[in-house]
């Protein structure tokens, strides 16, 4: 058992000349009986630690007509339990020096906080105490319900170009799990019942449907102790129904045009359906992505931010779904411009990444860039249990935090121009054009 | 994968007034009532020979640094009058071409090499900053692009003309931003002839900006006598030193950075509303001039702002969201800078719920202005204040800043040492005086940015509304 993130090698006195110095997460790994998996990282370099508890459950466990509803039962994990009042959760953490958030995706819902190392019991009992006896009521769900009600407003339904993703994951997908969207809709977030939200806590919110990770200032032997004595006696309940998040083969591009009321410039939004996270062709697929839109040197800001001036910005990324992800174009297009021509140039480029291969310097770059996020996903204990939570979950491995660096490092030229040619093709194409209204 | 969160936190600093019995205190969760009380390591200082400080904060975790040089007196804030965003082009022009790379090497060369070189000069900011970071292995390689960036610019007129044109159709981008109409009316409010109340270069001035203009800019302004450099992460200061020797030949000038104009409150309540048709909230600001950082009230400001409307606990956030329904959050902060800025409470309210949340909002200030702050409830959120330090322990960039605002403000080398007993003698006299002192009704400065035919009835109750379009012309 390692004490802290251990440096393999000295610091580099003269930069560039010695090897780049790695680090490693220690990982030690428990199971209670009840099913609840437990994952600690010692990290004595602060006298702080952070607790997460990702559960095995999203948007994509949710049936037709209650769409949000994964996220609305986060907030009411936040309304108290048996032994903590309503409020009361807010006022422990802030009020001992901590911080605190739960999120919601497609694929997981987590709950954190951060403190001084001498709240762990803190930290403990409030995960434990929502995990066995949530507090569900009318009221609570009511103003909830307002509360994420306004959380759809402020960021899809007030935003230019708000509705835009929504109208990609739905035409891009056809199965129900994946195409419909985490924040839900309206009218299905107004259905929403207190029955709901008890049949949904007894489902997924069992230690057998959980993770639960510890960073930071806490001896693993004497903390796994302390979580034993909290979360041992929370019953398991029967497995989850599966969800299947498999699509039918796509067979043609599929394309909409939408009025935005806020927007002021077109936008072009494209997704291309790719492998599931945690796979060699979502890796490559991710570097693509670096090579086609991050920083000024990229090829699409070269040719249409710069060159062409044609686009205002342009953007990309790969979502990471445990079933089949999306690759993200995003180019936000200046007034004016013929948006015809611009797609012409977009695919222009996807066509040279399929048919020749990336320049050395490129291949340095993604490269680069992936070390030093890698690296940056590592400082805060937060950020480190969160990921650490999330990666068990899906893919059942707490051990990738040190070991799917290297796998990225090693893609090649050839993986990247063979994934472009399998993935980025226009029977895997979704394209979304916004204009303004 | 779409990540959404339970809150949206928009500020480390903060205050609240929820009535207590709108929390249901169980007590029964095992809390150590020790505060953890924590050091916070010192930067390393040092002074190169042409007058540039250097801050260094060792962390050598992971094979990162990050710096920040601030060049005093080179920020927007001394833009002529005619030019706004003059620091703006300079800043952002320094990356389009030096004496031996073009725009395309500089961008190639630092993302090949996995840095950012990040130039900026932000609104309402007597300073540029130039952010860079990147890996501890190739330090040296980046940090010589850096300085060829900052050293050795040549502005082409030919890059000038593509960056205009970039900087204009981002003009008309901007105005489909609710926050960015919400900002530019809200300094305009408060500011008024202040330098602070620009938020955006015009199209006239962009037309006007020429090379020469940056050129003398840069080279008046980007002084090293007047720049901090704060870095931090996997280094160590004397290999530092001697990489800057080496790598960054700036050389000091006679430029004196001039004192910051002074700002004052508004007088009178008054309300700005932009009309954004359509709009399914009302994003709304509200508040008026407070405090400089360095003023003595800047400490009760910040215990007042905590109890107010700081944190998810605090007495906003309970009323407006958690009883009320009427947001996703409000939260209020402190900016306060050489000049005194304002204190802010805001909130994205439902349109319907406009009426209902302002006079929440108003009450929230009434209650802490004419009751005091009950002990118990004071005690807790100093509490919050204090303990929370512990945390920045784990992040060597938040320990940078708190080193680089001690350096900004000339502040005593123990302001940090000192800081939470100060907080900790906070009266609840104290948050009362300056909640009455700078949370005046009488004078508070309303901003909404939403849909004007449902929310100017609400707002012209509050008191005479001024109406904007969304290209910022009067109605």
């Amino acid at each position: 058992m390692r004490s802290s993130l251990v440096l393999l090698l000295s610091i580099a006195t003269t930069a560039a000349t010695l090897p780049p110095k790695s680090v490693q997460i220690p990982i030690q790994q428990y199971k209670l009986p009840n099913g609840l998996r437990v994952v600690i990282s010692e990290d004595h370099s602060a006298p702080t630690y952070s607790i997460c508890v990702t559960y095995n459950v999203g948007s994509h466990n949710e049936r037709p007509g209650r769409t949000g509803f994964a996220h609305l039962f986060e907030h009411m994990m936040f309304q108290g339990s048996e032994h903590v009042g309503k409020g009361e959760h807010f006022m422990l953490v802030e009020n001992n020096g901590g911080s605190m958030n739960g999120t919601t995706s497609e694929n997981r819902t987590n709950y954190f906080e951060s403190f001084p190392s001498n709240q762990l019991d803190l930290g403990l009992y409030l995960e434990s105490d929502r995990m066995r006896s949530l507090a569900v009521n009318q009221a609570n769900l009511e103003n909830q319900r307002n509360a994420v009600q306004e959380e759809r407003r402020l960021s899809v339904d007030n935003q230019p170009y708000g509705e835009t993703s929504e109208v990609l994951q739905e035409t891009a997908y056809d199965n129900f799990a994946n195409k419909h969207s985490v924040i839900g809709s309206m009218e299905d977030l107004n259905a929403a019942k207190v029955e709901d939200v008890k049949d949904f806590f007894q489902t997924y919110y069992a230690p057998n449907n959980a993770v639960l990770v510890l960073v930071g200032d806490v001896k693993a032997a004497d903390a796994f102790a302390k979580v034993k004595k909290y979360f041992g006696d929370i019953p398991a309940q029967p497995a989850p129904p599966a969800t299947d998040l498999a699509e039918p083969e796509q067979t043609a591009e599929r394309r909409k045009t939408l009025e935005d009321k806020f927007a002021r410039a077109p936008r072009i939004s494209i997704a291309f359906k790719v492998a599931p996270g945690n796979t060699p062709d979502w890796d490559a697929a991710s570097l693509l992505s670096g090579v086609l839109t991050a920083g000024q040197s990229s090829r699409l800001y070269q040719t249409l931010v710069r060159d062409k001036e044609a686009a205002i910005n342009v953007s990309s990324h790969v979502e990471e779904s445990r079933g089949p992800s999306l690759f993200i174009l995003e180019i936000t297009v200046r007034p004016g411009k013929d948006l015809a021509e611009i797609e012409k140039l977009i695919y222009a480029e996807i066509h040279r990444l399929q048919t020749e291969p990336i320049a050395d310097w490129e291949l340095e770059k993604v490269r680069m860039l992936s070390k030093r996020r890698n690296a940056e996903h590592l400082e805060g204990t937060q950020f480190r249990a969160e990921l650490i939570g999330q990666l068990t979950v899906y893919y059942g491995d707490p051990n990738l935090i040190n070991t799917r660096f290297a796998k990225l490092q090693s893609v090649t030229k050839d993986d990247l121009q063979r994934v472009a040619k399998t993935y980025l093709n226009v029977n895997q194409r979704t394209v979304i054009v916004t204009l303004p209204k | 994968m779409k990540t959404i969160s339970a809150f949206l936190f928009v500020t480390v600093l903060a205050a609240q007034d929820v009535p207590l019995s709108k929390i249901e205190r169980k007590g029964l969760a095992p809390v150590s009532r020790e505060i953890l009380r924590v050091k916070l390591p010192k930067a390393t200082e040092f002074k190169l020979d042409n007058g540039l400080t250097v801050l260094v904060m060792e962390d050598h975790k992971l094979p990162l640094v990050t710096m920040r040089l601030i060049i005093q007196g080179a920020g927007a804030l001394n833009d002529p009058r005619d030019l706004p965003g003059l620091a703006a082009f300079t800043a952002t022009m320094l990356r389009e071409g030096t004496a031996s790379r073009t725009s395309k090497q500089i961008a190639e060369e630092s993302d090949r090499l996995g840095a950012t070189i990040a130039p900026s000069a932000p609104w309402a900011s007597d300073s540029v900053t130039v952010a860079m970071a990147g890996l501890s292995d190739n330090l040296a390689d980046w940090l010589a692009v850096g300085a060829d960036v900052l050293l050795h610019p040549v502005f082409p007129e030919s890059e000038l003309n593509k960056l205009k044109q970039r900087q204009k159709a981002q003009l008309q981008q901007n105005r489909s931003s609710s926050n960015f109409l919400l900002g530019e009316r809200w300094n305009k409010a408060i500011y008024g002839d202040h330098p602070a109340s620009v938020t955006s270069p015009t199209p006239q001035s962009i037309d006007a900006i020429t090379p020469e203009m940056l050129k003398n800019w840069h080279a008046a302004r980007y002084a090293p006598q007047n720049a901090i450099l704060g870095v931090s992460g996997d280094v160590r200061p004397a290999e530092l030193r001697t990489l800057l020797t080496k790598i960054l030949p700036w050389k000091s000038n006679t430029f004196a950075v001039a004192e910051t104009p002074q700002t004052k409150p508004v007088q009178g309540r008054k309300i700005y509303l932009v009309d954004r048709p359509g709009a399914v909230q009302a994003d709304v600001y509200l508040g008026n001039i407070a405090v400089r950082r360095a003023d003595p009230d800047y400490i009760p400001m910040i215990v007042m702002n905590h109890v107010l409307g700081g944190a998810a606990s605090s007495r906003l956030f309970i009323n407006l969201r958690e009883e009320h329904g009427y947001t996703y959050g409000a939260y209020s902060f402190v900016t306060a800078r050489k000049y005194a800025g304002p204190w802010i409470g805001m909130a994205n309210m439902r349109t319907d719920a406009t009426a209902g949340a302002m006079t929440e909002f108003l009450k929230e200030i009434d209650r802490i202005r004419n009751q005091p702050v009950p002990e118990s409830e004071l005690e807790e959120h100093k509490r919050a204040l204090v303990a929370g330090f512990a945390l920045s322990l784990e992040d060597p960039n938040q320990l940078l800043d708190f080193a680089i605002t001690q350096k900004l403000y000339g502040f005593p080398a123990d302001y940090w040492d000192t800081y939470p007993a100060k907080i900790s003698a906070v009266t609840a006299e104290q948050v009362a005086r300056v909640a009455n002192q700078y949370l005046q009704p009488d004078n508070l400065q309303i901003v909404a940015v939403g849909d004007a035919a449902k929310v100017k009835p609400v707002l012209d109750k509050l008191g005479p509304v001024t109406l904007f379009d969304t290209a910022g012309n009067k109605k």
